[in-house]
């Protein structure tokens, strides 16, 4: 159907777009700070998407940017899956005084509203890349604790853990080999959204600048351009590709997203008929 | 009958007082993990001209040569006396400028967060109560696409759009040039705001759309919708009496939490329409690294959600007698 045929071409642009953060050196050899040409000019043949104010090549830009904005996307949405399915995997399958203590902790800290947490703490600590998605993966994994452990619940009451147990496989075998994969999809759902979630927060936050000035990614090209006034003096080159750029990705994991969600949420299916 | 049993009220309002305490004391020790104290950096431009006897007696009245200890009660005692400091780049106390800022917030938030919830929600329970059909799904992958489109991207778009090339709208701020001649004028200060205030309703209501199309789904796959269709009600009165209704509790949450989310929520639209809200005022302080100004706006915005998430559970408990929250626990 047609929505498969939108799956694969969103996972082609994802390819692209990870093909090209990798290859970022061999594609724009000069690197993103390298100033290349003279200021403001428009696209041509030397400059493929025209030049900033400092004569810096908006290509070039574009393309190392996207190692940070992938980076930190990703990364931060890995390390926020990792945590919450290891975490309700293991209170899911444990309960009693472990799940009791955890899930309390969860209710204290769940109201804690994230965004502005996330700004006070990076104006506290040096705000790095590694750092802030670090912060993010940690800040946002508690959400998900709660999820992966109401579904581990329904799984660890099942007739074939019951059985693993008593064979005697061990409490780490039967978590890694019979109740993660009974929870694999709900995981990989979540890593989809979260990284299309995180992935745009970064930008976001890049773009209210959260990091120095020296970091160049898609959120802070986009904020020089607009605090330069690049979109009142019609100077569009500057502006339009790092964020139809963000545009890009951002509709590609969220396509995959739901037909990820379609495919394993038997709820969202229904509505299919 | 509502039926709130009043030892879960008092565990859960035990909660909510917890998670404020967190976010206090964490506030408290990040001020005072900072590098250099808060008078150094409260003066900074000052800290070597000042008199040592003036920068001593600063200390005793911030009370920081008291111990620790009583500095933390002495900051939670000061916290819910609203005292929440002062800047560090303004020099003003954080909370005024909070609620001075929040007014400002409030002109665009009140409209977009009432109309948002109304669209979307409407939009929504069409969707649902039409699910499957070829327009449903239409208007369900149009709401994806709007919504994987990030915020300040819109908010940069429509600025691109509608006010730079085609003129409509001003480019941003609160008021014309002509405040400095005829002062603040409120339909001036309406015409620079309809732009964000339609792009906020936009936001929100793609954001109730979702949750108002799933629960229109889930209601209408239930037991009694199929029999109040099987005793021959109309589908009209199923929708408006039997499916609506019901549908609309998540929706109950949802608002409440929109309402205090809306704070933060529309950062990247004031500071890309340059609006003198909370939102831009956030921007700021992050640029500043302005450290008590942030912890405000992180207090007030953690009191809001706290105290919208208790609402919330106690709203759907009064409304919906199937939960009884607490007896069966």
């Amino acid at each position: 159907m047609n929505r498969r045929v939108v799956l694969w071409i969103s996972i082609a642009v994802l390819c692209i777009y990870i093909g090209i953060a990798l290859a970022a050196p061999l594609i724009a050899p000069s690197g993103p700070t390298a100033i290349t040409g003279k200021p403001l000019e428009p696209p041509g043949a030397g400059h493929l998407f025209g030049t900033n104010d400092v004569g810096q090549d908006i290509f070039a830009q574009l393309v190392f940017g996207a190692r940070i904005t992938l980076l930190f996307g990703f990364f931060s949405a890995s390390l926020s899956v990792l945590i919450s399915t290891s975490v309700g995997i293991a209170i899911g399958y444990y309960g009693g005084i472990v799940d009791e203590v955890v899930s309390r902790a969860i209710d204290v800290f769940m109201p804690i509203p994230v965004f502005p947490l996330l700004i006070v703490l990076t104006t506290f600590f040096s705000p790095g890349i590694i750092q802030i998605s670090i912060l993010m993966g940690v800040l946002g994994s508690i959400h998900g604790i709660r999820i992966i452990r109401s579904q581990v619940l329904s799984v660890a009451q099942t007739y074939f853990v019951e059985g693993a147990r008593a064979i005697g496989a061990s409490d780490v075998h039967i978590m890694s080999r019979h109740i993660l994969p009974n929870v694999m999809p709900l995981v990989m759902a979540k890593f989809v959204s979260s990284s299309q979630h995180l992935l745009v927060m970064g930008v976001g936050l890049s773009f209210i600048g959260i990091w120095d000035t020296t970091t160049v990614d898609w959120g802070t090209m986009i904020q020089n351009a607009y605090s330069s006034g690049g979109m009142a003096l019609g100077l569009w080159w500057w502006i339009l590709p790092p964020g139809i750029a963000v545009v890009g990705i951002s509709l590609a994991l969220a396509m995959i997203g739901y037909s990820f969600e379609e495919q394993f949420n038997p709820r969202v299916g229904v509505n299919r008929l | 009958m509502p039926v709130i049993s009043s030892r879960y009220l008092i565990r859960r309002l035990g909660y909510s007082g917890v998670s404020f305490l967190v976010c206090v004391t964490l506030t408290f020790f990040l001020l005072h993990l900072m590098p250099g104290d808060y008078i150094t950096n409260y003066l900074l431009w000052l800290a070597n001209k000042v008199p040592k006897e003036a920068v001593d007696q600063f200390y005793q009245q911030f009370g920081l040569n008291l111990p620790l200890t009583d500095q933390y009660i002495l900051y939670i005692v000061n916290i819910l006396h609203g005292q929440w400091g002062y800047s560090y780049a303004y020099g003003l106390p954080v909370f005024s400028m909070i609620v001075e800022k929040l007014c400002w917030s409030l002109v665009l938030l009140l409209p977009s967060t009432v109309f948002g919830i109304l669209v979307g929600t409407a939009i929504g329970a069409w969707s649902g109560w039409r699910s499957g059909s070829r327009r449903d799904l239409a208007v369900f992958n149009i709401m994806i696409v709007f919504r994987a489109i990030p915020e300040f991207w819109w908010a940069i778009m429509a600025v691109m759009v509608f006010s730079f090339y085609l003129r409509w709208f001003p480019l941003g701020g609160y008021s014309s040039i002509s405040i400095l001649s005829a002062g603040l004028s409120i339909p001036d200060v309406l015409y620079h705001a309809i732009l964000p205030i339609l792009l906020m309703t936009f936001f929100i209501a793609t954001g109730n759309y979702y949750v108002m199309r799933s629960s229109m789904i889930e209601v209408i796959g239930e037991d009694y919708i199929t029999t109040a269709r099987a005793k021959g009600l109309d589908e009209q009165s199923v929708l408006w009496r039997h499916a609506l209704k019901n549908a609309l509790l998540p929706m109950v949450t949802l608002t409440t939490f929109q309402c205090a989310a809306i704070i933060m929520g529309n950062v990247f639209i004031e500071t890309v329409f340059s609006w003198p809200g909370i939102g831009y005022m956030t921007t700021e302080a992050l640029r500043l690294r302005d450290l008590p100004l942030l912890e405000g706006i992180f207090l007030l915005d953690s009191l809001l959600t706290i105290g919208a998430m208790l609402l919330a559970d106690i709203l759907v408990t009064v409304i919906d007698p199937r939960i009884r929250m607490g007896t069966d626990e």
